[in-house]
């Protein structure tokens, strides 16, 4: 078949050289994202985690055409990131191509003091008011807001209602219930309980909860307290009864494992409900985390995103306004945001008020337990201080070393993470 | 050796093309001009490459590691060693220098093993040669990302309906939890089959080529003499398959000391952190310190530490197999 090939001659791979050059100029300076730039004289680049639910990149979308409607000078292109997204954020800080606005699983007060997000205290004017106080000091530094939460999501226990009323079990109130409920719906084909493919998840972080503590109190960690040892040395139980579900396909944020029997109990969040009511119509029920003692709490916990404006980003004022309309002023978005797609609770008063789909059925349980039983991370706890403490509750329940210790040397770490937040 | 042998002649001439015993010296002196000035052109992109894309960013991080450098990669704020007195003070991070040293004295000999011996299978064969190399080979282009993602969800999944558990259960093996197994670790299982699954496929392939560069008459001289099985292969194809088999060594001891992809995809969840993992590389502690926590500083320290790591494990080797000479 190569006989017949020509030599490429000197002066033709010099010309298809150029022509291949010159294809690539061009092709690099046409954007082919296109986005809605007509005439705009800014574009915002806003960058969302990818949600799971179908149909919200389409909404972002919509709302950011909307908000080019309304303003026609700033155009808006919305950037979908699959995968560690905070780890693609924080690469993506760093350079040129950083995002305008982008929305922050953990928000913490080193983002503010190392002057990477802007102050939002203008924007959100007299309306902050209407936030509920909890998100309002999460992102809350040195007296200025830095952020602007989106949505709360609740996560909390679900379990199978006809489940464990065949199995004559009644939903655990105690943690020592849940041991016991955990264990004895363990079967041969299927496992109890299911907090996460590495058996941890958050638990580690309800137990400290639960049982009367604190992941940060006035500067000071404290998950290594005797009542936090034992809480998190109590998690082994779970581990050495195999009543845990490991190595499943989907993590617990999925509904997945819930949904298809394979575990009649399973940690995850608000935002999934409409998933399991769809798959499993009213044959499930929610509940607290336990409290894990007399004396301790129930937990639910409440994470969420946030909108933050790059400090560092080209278009600053644009970005607060684009922050500004959308997560402050659009309620109707925000309300849309919450409750059309997956299910989250809506960070200002009124739009959680006028939410239908948050105030009936187990939606409106959650959210009424979640404003009684609600933990949220402080806003110094970041992944220097939750690597250490994860990795520390992974060996106690493998019975690895001296629980006490193991703890007692992640908060080191922690601390040392925490105090570095502060300053 | 025989490429060695014959390629030193042959770069001696093509390094003065204009040396006739009839050229004058001046037009000689500018033939000299104009050899450099093409090779500096054509090795230009690659050096300036080189300078601005590796060299001046590993400068870069090497002062980075010298300074507090927390959510940003600006210089400026001089620690001193600092950084890498906290990584040496921290168990996590020795630890995993521990696991990355156990795990390549383990992978490393494996894969060598396994790559050489499957050669000498493939090379005896007569019929459907083309097609076992093909199907060896063909692993080596998937990616640790989605080989990860197959041996976690399919092969090693803790359901009863993994494959690893179906074959158990056809053996009255109760359903594991592969990958979460500490005691004892089966997640070992997973992570060396995965990483012989795709590395020796290609592996295999340079040592075949190796094995196809030894001419024929030796054997058949040692034929002659008497030699056969395992004497041949002793006397004669390892000997020959030497300067591979250096180069092998080597490749497999950096891809070794560098292994991320399928450890974190293994045990990750998704999320930022890998606190959970049974194992922790050193990449991976280094990619949770810079990319989740921000701390460039301790993360350049880190970087720095496993490239010594590598460097001196390289010269090391170099030293005992005597990578890049010619054994004649």
């Amino acid at each position: 078949m190569s006989a017949q090939r020509a030599q490429l001659s000197r002066r033709g791979f010099l010309g298809g050289s150029l022509l291949f050059v010159a294809g690539a100029a061009i092709g690099c300076s046409t954007n082919p994202t296109g986005g809605s730039s007509s005439g705009a004289k800014t574009t915002l680049n806003v960058w969302s985690h990818a949600y799971g639910e179908a149909g919200t990149q389409q909404a972002l979308n919509r709302y950011a055409a909307a908000f080019t409607k309304a303003n026609p000078d700033i155009a808006v292109k919305v950037t979908w990131v699959p995968g560690d997204y905070t780890a693609k954020l924080n690469a993506s800080l760093l350079t040129d191509a950083a995002p305008d606005v982008f929305e922050h699983g953990d928000f913490t007060q080193g983002l503010a003091r190392r002057g990477q997000v802007a102050a939002l205290d203008e924007q959100y004017g007299s309306t902050k008011a209407d936030f509920t106080q909890s998100n309002l000091d999460r992102v809350t530094v040195d007296g200025k807001l830095y952020g602007v939460k989106m949505i709360d999501d609740v996560m909390m226990l679900y379990y199978r209602k006809s489940v464990l009323a065949k199995a004559g079990i009644a939903p655990p109130q105690t943690f020592d219930a849940l041991v016991a409920a955990a264990k004895a719906l363990t079967t041969k084909k299927s496992k109890g309980l299911f907090v996460g493919n590495d058996g941890i998840g958050d638990t580690h972080i309800l137990q400290v909860f639960s049982n009367g503590g604190q992941l940060v109190a006035d500067g000071k960690v404290g998950f290594a307290t005797p009542q936090a040892v034992e809480a998190v040395t109590a998690l082994k139980r779970l581990h050495d009864d195999k009543s845990l579900l490991l190595g499943f396909t989907t993590d617990w944020w999925d509904p997945a494992a819930f949904v298809q029997g394979v575990a009649p109990m399973q940690w995850c969040g608000l935002w999934a409900m409409p998933a399991i009511e769809k798959a499993l119509g009213d044959d499930f029920g929610i509940l607290p985390w336990p409290a894990f003692k007399a004396g301790g709490t129930p937990v639910m916990r409440v994470g969420g995103w946030t909108s933050c404006v790059n400090a560092k980003g080209k278009n600053v004022d644009a970005a607060k306004k684009f922050v500004q309309w959308l997560w402050i002023e659009q309620t109707e978005h925000q309300k849309d945001w919450s409750e059309s797609y997956g299910f989250h609770v809506p960070p200002r008063k009124s739009a959680a008020a006028s939410a239908d789909k948050l105030t009936k059925g187990a939606a409106r349980e959650t959210v009424v337990l979640a404003a009684k039983y609600g933990a949220q991370n402080p806003n110094t706890w970041d992944s220097a201080s939750g690597t250490p403490f994860a990795a520390a509750a992974a060996k106690i329940v493998a019975g690895q070393g001296d629980p006490a210790r193991l703890l007692a040397d992640a908060a080191g770490k922690a601390q040392s993470a925490v105090d570095k937040q502060l300053t | 050796m025989n490429a060695t042998s014959h390629t030193v002649p042959r770069s001696e001439r093509a390094g003065r093309p204009a040396d006739t015993p009839r050229a004058p010296a001046r037009p000689r002196r500018r033939a000299d001009l104009r050899t450099w000035a093409v090779f500096a052109l054509l090795t230009a992109p690659m050096l300036i490459g080189l300078g601005v894309f590796k060299y001046i960013a590993i400068g870069w991080s090497l002062l980075l590691s010298l300074s507090d450098a927390q959510g940003t990669i600006a210089l400026g704020d001089w620690v001193g060693l600092d950084n890498y007195r906290q990584l040496f003070g921290d168990a996590v991070f020795r630890t995993s220098l521990v696991q990355i040293l156990l795990f390549t004295l383990f992978i490393v000999p494996v894969t060598f093993a396994a790559s050489l011996g499957l050669a000498l299978l493939v090379h005896r064969i007569r019929r459907g040669r083309a097609v076992l190399r093909t199907a060896f080979l063909v692993p080596a282009a998937v990616s640790y990302v989605a080989a990860a993602l197959v041996w976690k969800m399919s092969l090693f999944s803790g359901m009863p309906a993994g494959i690893a558990n179906m074959i158990g259960g056809w053996f009255g093996m109760e359903f594991v939890p592969w990958l979460q197994t500490d005691t004892p670790p089966l997640y070992l299982i997973a992570l060396v089959t995965l990483r012989l699954w795709l590395q020796v496929g290609f592996y295999m392939v340079l040592f075949l080529a190796g094995l196809q560069a030894i001419p024929k008459e030796v054997y058949e001289a040692a034929a002659l003499d008497g030699a056969t099985g395992l004497r041949l292969l002793r006397r004669i194809t390892l000997p020959m398959l030497r300067n591979t088999s250096v180069a092998v060594l080597m490749l497999l001891f950096i891809a070794a000391f560098q292994a991320f992809d399928e450890f974190y995809n293994l045990f990750g969840s998704g999320l930022s952190g890998t606190g959970t993992a049974p194992v922790k590389t050193p990449m991976m502690y280094l990619y949770d310190t810079a990319m989740s926590a921000q701390n460039y500083g301790l993360g350049s320290a880190g970087a720095f530490v496993l490239t010594a790591l590598i460097v001196g494990a390289t010269l090391i080797q170099g030293r005992i197999t005597g990578l890049g000479k010619s054994e004649e």
